[in-house]
């Protein structure tokens, strides 16, 4: 919504344009800022710093306000990076294509599982065949198995459910993904262990001589820096798509399914990619959150809440831009690690109360804010620029001009 | 032995069945008459549950909120029979505040909206109990005495021998609120608009009938039916504020889809189709049986989009 209006090549702009600079360092400034990979570089630099700002520099904030305890810790920013990949996916199907799907803890939990089963020596059974794990232990080939496994399952779960709409396209992701859970619980606990839950992982070294566990100056764990290369990894890909012709008709889908259909587009199938692709992004997720956890239990994985979860996290953080959801998964993991912990004035002691402030900023969020907490802070951003602007104008006291970059074709 | 299966798995497929198609008449005649899907409707059965817990009896605290500032049990005591009343009573409260409040700001957002804002109100209605009564897991309530009758202790059955009566009882109060709540539908004028207006919602108000007034009530009612399940539900199941979901939420949707939007007769039929279902399967092969539950939903979602009962024009 905040990117300028085209109307067959020229942009249309509302109200008072937010671009104060002129001349070549703000061309340079504008150039740098639209190219398609700043985004990415901008958040590599961003995650060089992360978690020493969650960290450290929530422990200066901690101890400023009387230590409450509100510090982040190390394994926290892992945490939100994995579920910054799978909503950051997610997104690309409720933000743009529109479809709100319930079942995504199906790619993640499977994803996790098999990331986990391909990495044990342990003896599988289901009903009644029996086979013995392959042992494989590179982590690059665990998360290749699992997300390849997510993808492949999201495919014919994408296919069943996409010949529906609306609430029924929810419930039969949701009816999919549940009996996932109950499989995992259940009739396929040979497989996965069941309720005791799986933690045969075995972490081999990454490309044959990087321990995930070794320490990096700065940064943290070894682990870090391989899941922030993927989740950049992650970023770069979802921002293509984004920006290319194939994502601009998710977003014409979400917006107009019927006129899509009319300019001779093949709906069902954009559609299936959108759900493929989210799918893959889950059990790419999936397989990270195995590896950092070491563990995997039905209820942590595939369970609906799982799914809920993914959706709350998306919708928090605001939909339908790139980077939005993944404020959303800070929100979300910092209100569930951290908040949960600490002993607030008038509530006092949070536990397990803190889904009931999750509950509570979320419904407020979709009620409000429907563009979520990025969409609240760009609006913000704007209207300062915005008033920066005014004020400007008004001090070179010359007629508004109209703003000569208009028609970058 | 067979027979003495099939008779058990009858008996209990009707108790869960009656709950669940308590439940789906509700969810379905709103999302019919007002297109309007809530998510909430789980938190509705667990208010209902809890709330009829509180009517009933006292029961002991031992963790939560109230417990820690020195409350170490609630409830009124009041016996089955008053809650009886004072729960859809207080269940349709319930409904009119939340379709005046929550529902009908978001009748002419987005449907995914709707079902956003009802699933986070049904988190926090979860989390408000938890937080208050702590996540331990009460008794049932089961009655000894109704109305000067005994209801308690085991009956006597031919073929399958002892049987707790209450099971017995409580189909028979369940069947009789659906069989009312079927005539309401089918022979008052009330039930003549919301029928109506399942078809055709801008017709009827074309037609000068006060639409939103009925839109009320029906919510209300559909709210009052699910607080009534959850007052018949924890008469035999366990009392956590996961029941909501797990026992209420999601049979209800799959009732929905089994029954077709909009049809009262398709959600009384889809509810006891899948109660006999989740029954028959916990006895042949228990760790299957929410499988096929689900299964069962999915397939006629997909081969029969419109319900077994429900009309064409409802699902897109």
């Amino acid at each position: 919504m905040s990117d300028p209006e085209t109307d067959g090549g020229t942009a249309v702009s509302e109200g008072p344009d937010p671009e104060p600079f002129g001349g070549q360092v703000g061309d340079l400034y504008r150039t740098v800022r639209d190219h398609e990979l700043s985004v990415v570089v901008g958040s590599a630099v961003f995650l060089l710093f992360f978690p020493f700002l969650l960290v450290d520099g929530l422990e200066v904030v901690n101890g400023l306000l009387g230590d409450p305890g509100i510090g982040g810790y190390e394994g926290l920013a892992s945490l939100v990076l994995i579920y910054g990949i799978i909503v950051v996916g997610y997104n690309l199907l409720l933000g743009y294509t529109g479809l709100l799907s319930f079942g995504h803890a199906a790619f993640f939990g499977t994803a996790a599982y098999v990331t986990g089963l391909v990495s044990s020596t342990t003896e599988i059974s289901f009903l009644g065949l029996s086979a013995t794990m392959p042992g494989i232990t590179s982590p690059l080939a665990m998360i290749l198995f699992g997300t390849l496994f997510a993808t492949l399952l999201a495919w014919p779960i994408g296919f069943m459910s996409i010949r529906r709409s609306g609430v029924y396209f929810a419930v039969l992701t949701l009816t999919f993904g549940q009996m996932l859970y109950f499989f995992a619980l259940g009739p396929g606990a040979g497989i996965t262990n069941g309720d005791n839950g799986f933690s045969d992982l075995n972490v081999g070294e990454l490309f044959g001589f990087i321990n995930l566990d070794g320490l990096v100056p700065f940064v943290g764990k070894m682990e870090y820096v391989f899941i922030a290369v993927l989740f950049l990894l992650a970023l770069t890909v979802a921002n293509r798509i984004i920006n290319s012709p194939y994502g601009l008709i998710f977003k014409a889908l979400g917006e107009n399914e019927q006129r899509v259909e009319f300019v001779g587009l093949n709906v069902f199938r954009y559609k299936l990619m959108a759900f493929v692709i989210s799918g893959s992004f889950a059990g790419l997720g999936g397989s990270l959150f195995a590896i950092h956890e070491a563990f995997v239990h039905p209820s942590t994985a595939l369970y609906w809440i799982q799914s809920g979860d993914f959706v709350i996290m998306t919708v928090l953080g605001g939909t339908g831009s790139l980077v939005g959801p993944v404020f959303g998964a800070f929100i979300f993991e910092y209100i569930s690690n951290v908040i949960s912990g600490t002993t607030l004035p008038v509530i006092g002691q949070v536990g397990s109360l803190w889904r009931l402030i999750l509950g509570a900023v979320f419904v407020a969020i979709v009620w409000v804010f429907p563009r979520g907490v990025y969409g609240g802070l760009v609006d913000i951003k704007n209207f300062i620029a915005g008033q920066a602007v005014d004020a400007l104008r008004s001090d070179e006291s010359s007629p508004p001009a109209e703003p000569e970059q208009g028609g970058d074709d | 032995m067979v027979l003495e299966t099939a008779i058990e798995i009858l008996l209990n497929g009707l108790q869960q069945g009656a709950i669940f198609a308590l439940l789906g008449i509700g969810l379905s005649v709103i999302l019919g008459t007002m297109d309007f899907l809530n998510l909430a409707h789980g938190a509705l059965y667990l208010i209902g549950g809890y709330a009829g817990m509180y009517f009933i009896r006292e029961t002991s605290l031992s963790a939560g909120y109230l417990n820690s500032i020195g409350v170490d049990a609630i409830g009124l005591g009041l016996g089955f029979a008053a809650a009886m009343i004072l729960v859809p009573v207080f269940g349709f409260i319930v409904g009119l505040l939340m379709e005046r409040y929550v529902a009908e700001p978001f009748y002419d957002r987005p449907e995914t909206d709707q079902l956003l804002v009802t699933f986070g109100l049904a988190l926090i209605v979860q989390e408000v109990i938890k937080g208050m009564l702590g996540g331990n897991t009460f008794q049932p309530t089961a009655p000894t005495t109704l109305f000067g009758i005994n209801v308690g202790g085991p009956v006597m059955l031919p073929i399958i021998g002892n049987y707790p009566q209450w099971r017995l009882y409580l189909v028979g109060i369940a069947l009789f609120v659906i069989g009312l709540t079927y005539l309401v539908i089918e022979k008052t004028d009330f039930g003549l608009v919301v029928q109506a207006g399942t078809h055709d919602s801008e017709m009827v108000r074309m037609l000068g009938i006060r639409i939103n007034r009925s839109y009320s009530l029906v919510f209300a009612m559909g709210a009052a039916l699910a607080a009534f399940a959850g007052l018949i539900g924890v008469s035999f199941q366990t009392v956590s504020p996961q029941i909501g979901t797990e026992r209420a939420l999601i049979p209800a949707f799959l009732v929905l889809v089994v029954g077709g939007a909009g049809s009262v007769i398709g959600a009384i039929f889809g509810g006891f189709v899948l109660g006999i279902t989740v029954a028959g399967m916990t006895v042949l092969a228990s760790q299957w049986a929410q499988i096929v539950l689900y299964a069962v939903a999915a397939g006629v979602l997909l081969f029969r989009p419109e319900g077994l009962f429900g009309s064409k024009g409802v699902v897109e």
